[in-house]
């Protein structure tokens, strides 16, 4: 880290500060000023314009008990999602920081692969999976483990399930980065100074690695809460989430108003989880979603 | 006889097909401080590794008291060590840092409290319960690492290059600690370097290890002054060699043959002395003088002065002899010879022959 | 001891085997879509009871399919490039520019990274839809590039941060002019950089749904598109064969990645 801020803070003092450099930024700058800012600014504002001036669309957003199921959907998903995937996620990402590298490229090659394949392959192949006739179930019922196939497709289990799977890597490389990055003599003066192989894990280890922990959290959460095309196709309309409830406002609808509020909750939401983020962890965790 | 305190019994280690320790013996008794010198890949910190658990020997056995260690984890051990790197944990401050070996031990606060403070005392570092340890110099971590592996009062501490990474300054600085400590307390101390001044001012005994085994256990003085190995008088010390060939010995010592005309008599040698053997004999340039005509034939040697360099308390004077073997010679300051030397300058270099050692493979 | 590999005892085999449950969670899905594709089962049953080569028969003779991934291809790679190209100035000014507000240039070129893409996508809709360029070639590549630009941004100036300036001036000083020695020692030098970002951006697009489904029209419509619409009716076996070898595509640039970055090791 120390290394880090020295070199930037070198290269800001050798440059005084001018304005020579940023129109090479121009042609990417003014794609996004017309194309992503301008339409959400107007999004946003049909939000308080549409149908009539006023607050009147986040006064029904927040006054109906359907729409406040929704939000309270998404909220529990996105937690029950982010704790399964921490939970399973650190085993992995710990074994993958230290196991020998022969082992460990064949976990990453298969965590890349579900990462870089189709979205919608994979959910379509949960859908297959979990459907009543699926595999999941059949092989359940053989085992003699249930006698009715279980609905685990249209509604939350469905959706939890096919969500942490999708984000799982999003929690295993960053914290397998953060693991990697911790000294083993740590463990081994903690481990001399006397504490049991559990004490060094909760006493050291877990709160070593709890930035990578929390970073991930936040990303997966934050991701969670703004899904679509997974809860969309493993939920069924009744169990709708925020992501898909914005679709719907916009496209069966056509209440642009209310697309508009709802989006405009999700998008506070999110910037404030962001902001807890770079306020935990600086600037610097940021990019490691790429 | 009592058992001795601590003893490494026949301790090899094997990876693959590179052997890093390599049947090394040793008896260490309660309360020295007993230092493992050797250079990298010597085998001193795999040692220390396996005594502290953290390895495990090939085969071999380590005794505490009379009792084996090796089935006892780490953690259970009850044995203090100081690593190279900097250990301490960095979410703790430094008072937890000293606390967690007892809060692990599952001691009451008040015996808790009362042992980091104790150790901090100890270390001189009262006052800094609540500091970081990022926020802290090297030194000052090395010095909580110190305390914390002392605080519950291990019989036995093991120190791996913990000063390696410090300045010169400092590092003299806390050696001078690291004795105060060990007298202070009366640990057992095992302390690895690879710096032979370190060694010589910290340790009671020395262990050199070269290549995997122990080639000299002893006192500084003892090394220095009666090297069993010529690894051992080329790592403790500045030393000079000239090849010779051995024309008599009794096993002990040797009449030493040099080039054509010299021979030094009842040199003491070390290996298979065999009449008719090369052996390296071993000068100390500092017990090297120099004069204008030979002091005795027994011991004295022509040579040219090549290089003369003035160091403040010794000059340093390279020299060559007729058969284009370095000599380099410290003179101590005020040598009524080192003024006057130039390059070129024909000298005898001469020597007390009890001084000498040779060394046959 | 947590941290060494071999001196973990019994946990070790605990551990591993978590790891390998979860490698399987994530490997199973894939592989048995690929199974199913070749099963003649209409009702995706596993195991099938015959193999079957009707799906890719299918996909093949229905020519929306092929026309869906034709688009996507053209659409990706336009984006790729434009992409690759804005990314690379928008770097530079970045990382050697000296202009106040940097920093806030930075996090916002990042942002549409970052905020949930169904909001991107009614926003864009609806603009589009004022502006008349919903359903077109040119609405789908804008809306990607804004997509794609975050991951090319981050990628190139990563690899400029990583570079030596210093190197580039002394091409200066040996006679090159800036501009040839940006095009004859940076630009060789941030490869990597320049293809990360290639591959980024092409998977952003290539594999994009969200937005698509708010711009598609019924004329103009990207390959996710085409399996967003026929998974909403049915989950017939098609599916199965398109994704089986979506997965090889995704396999084939992994290796070319894995190759790459081989080869420029050496």
């Amino acid at each position: 880290m120390s290394a880090v801020t020295e070199t930037t803070a070198a290269g800001n003092s050798e440059r005084a500060r001018g304005t020579s450099g940023w129109a090479y930024a121009l042609p990417a700058l003014l794609l996004l000023l017309i194309f992503f800012v301008v339409p959400v600014v107007g999004l946003l504002l049909r939000s308080v314009l549409e149908p009539e001036p006023g607050l009147g669309n986040y006064a029904t957003l927040f006054g109906s008990s359907t729409y406040l199921r929704i939000f309270l959907n998404t909220f529990m998903v996105s937690a029950v999602v982010t704790a399964l995937s921490v939970v399973i996620g650190f085993p992995v990402a710990w074994m993958l920081a230290i196991m020998p590298s022969r082992w460990a490229s064949v976990v990453f090659a298969i965590l890349l692969l579900s990462m870089w394949t189709n979205l919608l392959a994979r959910t379509y192949a949960w859908m297959v999976l979990l459907q009543r006739t699926g595999v999941i179930n059949k092989t359940l019922m053989n085992l003699g483990l249930i006698d009715q196939p279980l609905a685990l497709v249209n509604n939350l289990v469905g959706v939890t399930i096919g969500m942490t799977y999708i984000m799982l890597p999003f929690v295993i490389l960053p914290l397998r980065g953060v693991i990697k990055a911790i000294d083993p003599a740590i463990l081994q003066a903690a481990s001399l100074c006397g504490a049991t192989r559990w004490q060094c894990l909760t006493r050291v280890l877990i709160p070593l690695a709890l930035p990578g922990v929390a970073a991930g959290a936040l990303m997966v959460f934050v991701m969670s809460l703004g899904y679509f095309v997974t809860p969309a196709l493993l939920g069924g309309t009744a169990n709708m989430m925020l992501a898909e409830m914005i679709a719907q406002f916009v496209q069966s609808l056509v209440n642009w108003g209310m697309g508009g509020a709802a989006a405009f909750v999700l998008l506070v939401v999110t910037l404030c989880i962001y902001g807890i983020q770079l306020r935990l962890f600086g600037a610097g965790r940021l990019g490691q979603g790429a | 006889m009592t058992t001795p305190f601590l003893q490494i019994r026949n301790i090899r280690k094997a990876y693959g097909d590179v052997t890093a320790v390599n049947d090394v013996t040793l008896d260490i008794a309660q309360g020295e401080f007993m230092t493992f010198l050797g250079p990298s890949g010597s085998g001193k910190s795999t040692t220390l590794y396996i005594l502290a658990g953290l390895q495990n020997p090939t085969s071999g056995d380590i005794l505490l008291d009379g009792r084996t260690l090796l089935d006892t984890p780490p953690h259970k051990r009850n044995i203090g060590m100081v690593f190279q790197r900097y250990t301490l944990f960095p979410h703790l401050s430094v008072g937890e840092n000293i606390a967690f070996p007892l809060r692990v031990r599952r001691k009451p606060k008040a015996e808790v409290d009362a042992a980091v403070r104790r150790a901090l005392k100890l270390v001189r570092l009262e006052g800094f319960e609540d500091r970081m340890p990022a926020k802290m110099s090297g030194g000052q971590q090395q010095r909580v690492a110190l305390a914390r592996a002392l605080a519950y009062d291990p019989p036995v501490l093991l120190m791996d290059e913990p000063l390696s990474a410090l300045d010169k300054k400092l590092r003299e600085e806390i050696q001078y600690e690291i004795r105060r400590i060990h007298q202070e307390t009366g640990v057992t101390i095992l302390y690895v370097t690879h710096d032979q001044e370190e060694a010589l001012r910290l340790s009671d005994r020395i262990a050199v290890f070269s290549k995997g085994v122990i080639d000299q256990v002893g006192t500084g003085t003892e090394l220095y002054a009666n090297p069993a190995t010529r690894f051992v008088a080329e790592f403790i010390g500045d030393s000079d060699f000239l090849k010779g060939r051995i024309e008599a010995t009794d096993g002990k010592s040797a009449d030493i043959r040099i080039g054509e005309h010299l021979i030094l008599p009842a040199v003491s040698v070390h290996g298979s002395a065999r009449p008719g053997n090369e052996a390296a004999v071993m000068l100390r340039p500092e017990r090297l003088t120099l004069s204008s005509t030979p002091v005795s034939t027994a011991g004295s040697l022509a040579a040219t002065v090549k290089d003369v360099t003035f160091l403040g308390n010794n000059t340093h004077v390279l020299t060559e002899t007729a058969t284009q073997e370095v000599l380099s010679v410290r003179l101590p300051f005020g040598h009524e010879a080192a003024g006057s030397l130039r390059p070129g300058q024909p000298v005898w270099v001469s020597w007390d022959s009890s001084s000498a050692h040779a060394f046959c493979t | 001891m947590l941290l060494d590999f071999d001196r973990l005892g019994a946990w070790k085999w605990v551990l591993v085997t978590i790891t390998a449950l979860v490698s399987l969670f994530l490997l199973l899905p894939i592989v048995f879509i690929a199974a199913l594709s070749f099963g003649n089962s209409q009702w995706l049953i596993f195991p099938p009871p015959g193999w079957t080569l009707r799906w890719y028969r299918d996909l093949f003779a229905d020519p929306r399919w092929l026309e869906a991934a034709w688009t996507s291809a053209r659409i990706a790679i336009a984006v790729t490039v434009l992409s690759v190209v804005l990314g690379l100035f928008a770097s530079l000014a970045l990382t050697r520019g000296n202009f106040r507000g940097r920093e806030v240039l930075r996090a916002f070129f990042v942002t549409p990274m970052i905020l949930p893409v169904v909001v991107l996508a009614v926003a864009l809709y609806a603009f589009f839809l004022k502006i008349g360029l919903n359903g077109t070639f040119l609405g789908f590549i804008l809306a990607h590039l804004v997509l794609a630009l975050p991951f090319s941004v981050i990628s190139i100036s990563n690899a400029l941060e990583g570079f030596d300036k210093s190197i580039e001036d002394a091409a200066i000083l040996c006679g090159a002019s800036p501009w040839e020695a940006r095009f004859r020692v940076t630009l060789p030098a941030i490869s990597h950089g320049l293809f990360a970002a290639a591959i980024f951006s092409f998977l952003v697009s290539w594999d994009e749904v969200v937005v698509a489904i708010f711009m598609a029209s019924p004329t103009l419509q990207t390959l996710p598109v085409k399996i967003w619409t026929t998974l909403r009716q049915d989950l017939t076996p098609v599916i199965a064969a398109a994704s089986t070898l979506l997965v090889l595509f995704t396999i084939a640039l992994m290796l070319l990645a894995a190759l790459v970055r081989k080869g420029m090791k050496k």
